[in-house]
């Protein structure tokens, strides 16, 4: 157990130089230059040669990426060419709130998704599964963007129940948080269903009805713990893809964090933005991987890290 | 009547006759939500419209610009030109100071001017500057002498504004003018949060009037247009710059909210590569000329809030035409010139445009199919889009880009700033935006000589003249002129707007 956190310790910087050095390359294979992009269409060519030099881009690729991986590893991630402010600074001024919604919206995933999949096991084929399907189904497909308009048309403007933007207020985390939660709701919804089937139809269960034991202590004691594993894969896999997600509900909702950052760092072609905010997006899915991994083994007591 | 109610109602009283003779209690802010996060604390190192509505409430120049758009004293008390308008005198304000108490004075000018006439400072606002200024000197503590190349006729336009505006040298110098703004203008900068907003208040110590207007200014962006629309209906935002035409509609149906609208000074075109073979030929230029249906275009892009494109100037240039009609939608006209050309078939070309200008590629796709040619629309990010349409001619024809559709904007600025960066043989993508290389020596010539044409009727009919040119060669097809969209919730005063969609809150007062 203890050489297995230390290998995971160990691959982690290993993960990161490769990352670091794929998003470096990638973005500036992107046609448009920051120092065009920043000085706009009406700058002449002369101002944005001297930009360019400014920012040190006119420097060989080897070069720029070498200066980039030295400074990154004394924690300087170099300064954004829009604000001039350190990106840490700017990284760390937003992380809190990605991470406050990432964590709401992925805690109310679990608390509806999964009761939702047990109840769909529980009743498979029959109405209730029906219902809880047909939204997951809904909830996986809809666009999160179009919901989240939708939401704010509806409970802001509307009824002017909920703020608008922002995250002033606790009330302000709803709508995103919702909007956020929904696909990681379906998928976690449809995992534990196909998970708790299998684990329903298994003997032990059979023998824990057969001597009596009440329905609720077999689903939740008995059944549940042995579903869990593939769901806990799932939503550890998924955290990815809630970054992701948090890039476009942020942006609608003007909420500071660091998605809505990555996306005004692209607009602008901000490259130490968008080389700051990958590495630590990395750096959080490589670390919730892990976490869940242990509870894996938690729960799971044959699974063996060696 | 209780001891203690008696004097809670006198009190109230008080307070009341209190709040009607004096300032009022609670603290007004009014909130701006626009487009585009601001690009730079520094108004000499970017040109964005939206960062320049942003700077206005902090920064001057040593000209203003008024809300009738004439030029009135800023900084400046009086400037002068010699006779053959290459040296300008000004005579500076004094007991101005800097936000961070640095005092404005002939220093602090020729310390902002020669940041931008330093290359090796690569600021991105400093190009224009560069083209015509020589040096600044100082002559006494308030009064500074221009020393330019040649004569310019843009040169107190462009006092007013990015490279002209005045900054404080301390902060230049101590390298946090990009993230801490630091001017002259009636606010300060309170607070910066790049992600979330940027808080503007009143600066105590500023040298003009600033009693009446509210007390702060927070400044938020969305990229989302429904947002920007929602955010003005619930209160988020007591001003929303701009209102996509979409939004206009439902805007101005709501009685509780104000559409203003003006005349923009964004020319829509497509630039056509005339090294191109086909349209290298005028009369197919000008056929596509004919086969374009401006209004259909404005109705369909822009839900009518544009003015068809007569000239290659905005209507609110000095020397625009208004009566100039060379291209009225005719497509028999159109397939004759065609057919002259050798075309009566038609042929095949494509168009790089932005994304979200891609609608007018589609449109016109539609109308050039009416006279056989097939328009190949290439669609792409704006980035990308960048890269395409600044390319060299060599870069052009090698991927086969024979058009682009684009935009300028040099509004009140004069007609130089349209002209000379589209048009100017010197001018050439990538040094500047002339994208389809058009290059005819005579409209060179006139360029230079309405430059040094100081008299400002005799300079306007070389413009003059030079729009006909531009109208007869068909270099770009002309779309339309953008109006101006923003849009006030009630209680809202002393808004306005400098052509182009650059926002003036700075006198604004909220009820």
């Amino acid at each position: 157990m203890h050489a297995y956190v230390l290998r995971k310790l160990v691959s982690l910087p290993l993960i990161l130089v490769g990352v670091s050095l794929l998003i470096f390359i990638s973005i500036r294979m992107l046609p448009g230059e920051p120092a065009r992009v920043m000085a706009g269409p009406e700058a002449t060519q002369e101002a944005v040669t001297a930009m360019t030099i400014r920012l040190g881009l006119d420097r060989p690729l080897p070069e720029q990426y070498l200066t980039f991986a030295t400074n990154a590893l004394q924690g300087d991630f170099g300064e954004s060419i829009r604000s001039r402010l350190p990106v840490w600074d700017e990284i760390a001024q937003r992380l809190p709130y990605t991470l406050a919604l990432a964590v709401t919206s992925y805690v109310l995933a679990i608390i509806v998704g999964v009761p939702a999949g047990m109840l769909a096991a529980v009743y498979a084929n029959r109405p209730p599964d029906y219902i809880v399907m047909a939204f997951a189904i809904a909830g996986a497909s809809i666009a999160n963007f179009w919901l989240a308009l939708l939401a704010m048309n509806y409970f802001s403007v509307t009824l002017g129940w909920l703020p608008l933007l922002g995250a002033g207020s606790w009330q302000a985390y709803i709508l995103p948080s919702v909007t956020l939660a929904v696909l990681p709701m379906a998928v976690i919804a449809r995992m534990t269903r196909s998970s708790m089937i299998e684990v329903l139809s298994q003997d032990y269960i059979r023998t824990a009805r057969a001597k009596g034991l009440p329905a609720s202590k077999v689903y939740w004691s008995h059944a549940l713990r042995n579903a869990l594993i593939p769901i806990v894969t799932i939503v550890g896999l998924n955290f990815g893809g809630l970054i992701g997600g948090a890039v476009v509900t942020e942006t609608v909702f003007n909420w500071p964090g660091i998605g809505r950052l990555m996306v005004d760092a692209v607009r602008y072609r901000d490259y130490p933005v968008i080389q700051g905010v990958t590495l630590v997006a990395v750096c959080a899915v490589v670390i919730i991987n892990f976490i869940a991994e242990l509870i894996i083994a938690a729960l799971n007591p044959r699974v063996r890290f060696d | 009547m209780s001891v203690i109610s008696k004097l809670r109602a006198g009190l109230l009283a008080t307070a009341m006759i209190g709040a009607a003779t004096l300032a009022p209690v609670i603290a007004q802010e009014l909130t701006v939500m626009q487009s585009e996060a601001p690009r730079s604390m520094d108004p000499g190192d970017q040109a964005a419209t939206f960062t320049n509505a942003l700077h206005a409430p902090m920064y001057e120049g040593l000209i203003k610009r008024m809300p009738d758009l004439s030029l009135a004293p800023g900084l400046a008390t009086e400037w002068a030109p010699n006779e053959d308008g290459t040296e300008w005198t000004f005579t500076l304000r004094e007991g101005v100071v800097f936000h961070d108490g640095t005092p404005f004075d002939a220093d602090a000018v020729v310390h902002n001017f020669e940041r931008h006439l330093d290359t090796d400072r690569g600021l991105a606002a400093s190009g224009r500057l560069r083209t015509f200024l020589e040096s600044v000197e100082k002559i006494d503590d308030y009064t500074v002498k221009f020393h330019l190349k040649n004569p310019y006729p843009a040169f107190l336009n462009i006092m007013t504004i990015n490279s002209g505006l005045m900054v404080s040298p301390a902060a230049d110098e101590a390298g946090t003018i990009g993230s801490a703004a630091v001017g002259t203008g009636p606010y300060r900068l309170a607070e910066y949060r790049s992600g979330e907003f940027v808080l503007q208040e009143k600066f105590e110590d500023y040298w003009g009037d600033n009693e009446a207007s509210v007390d702060t200014i927070r400044w938020t962006w969305s990229s989302e247009p429904s947002v920007l629309s929602m955010a003005l209906q619930t209160g988020d935002a007591d001003v929303i710059n701009p209102v996509p035409p979409v939004f206009a509609a439902p805007i101005q149906a709501n009685p509780e909210l104000d559409l203003h609208v003006s005349d923009g000074s964004a020319v829509f075109w497509v630039a056509l590569n005339v090294q191109s073979e086909e349209l290298s030929d005028v009369r197919v230029r000008q056929a596509l000329n004919f086969a374009t249906d401006r209004d259909g275009i404005i109705n369909a892009i822009m839900s009518g809030y544009a003015v068809p494109a007569n000239s290659p100037l905005a209507t609110v240039s000095e020397a625009y035409n208004p009566d100039l009609n060379p291209y009225p939608h005719d497509l028999d006209r159109a397939r004759e010139l065609l057919a002259e050309a050798g075309y009566e078939d038609g042929f095949s070309m494509s168009v790089v445009v932005q994304e979200q200008e891609a609608r007018i590629g589609e449109v016109l796709q539609a109308m050039w199919a009416e006279i056989g040619v097939d328009l190949d629309v290439r669609r792409m990010e704006s980035g990308v889009w960048s890269d395409a349409a600044f390319g060299d001619p060599e870069k052009k024809a090698a991927e086969g880009v024979d058009a682009v559709i684009a935009s300028w904007s040099s509004g009140v600025n004069g007609p130089d700033l349209q002209f000379r960066p589209l048009y100017a043989t010197e001018s050439f993508a990538p040094t500047s935006a002339n994208l389809g290389f058009y290059s005819n020596e005579e409209f060179d010539a006139m360029l230079d000589q309405a430059a040094a044409t100081v008299d400002e009727t005799e300079r306007n009919a070389i413009y003059g003249e030079m729009q006909e040119i531009i109208n007869e060669d068909a270099p770009h097809v002309l779309l339309y002129v953008s109006q101006d969209l923003y849009a006030t919730r009630p209680g809202v005063e002393n808004v306005w707007v400098i052509p182009g969609g650059l926002v003036r809150v700075d006198t604004a007062t909220k009820q």
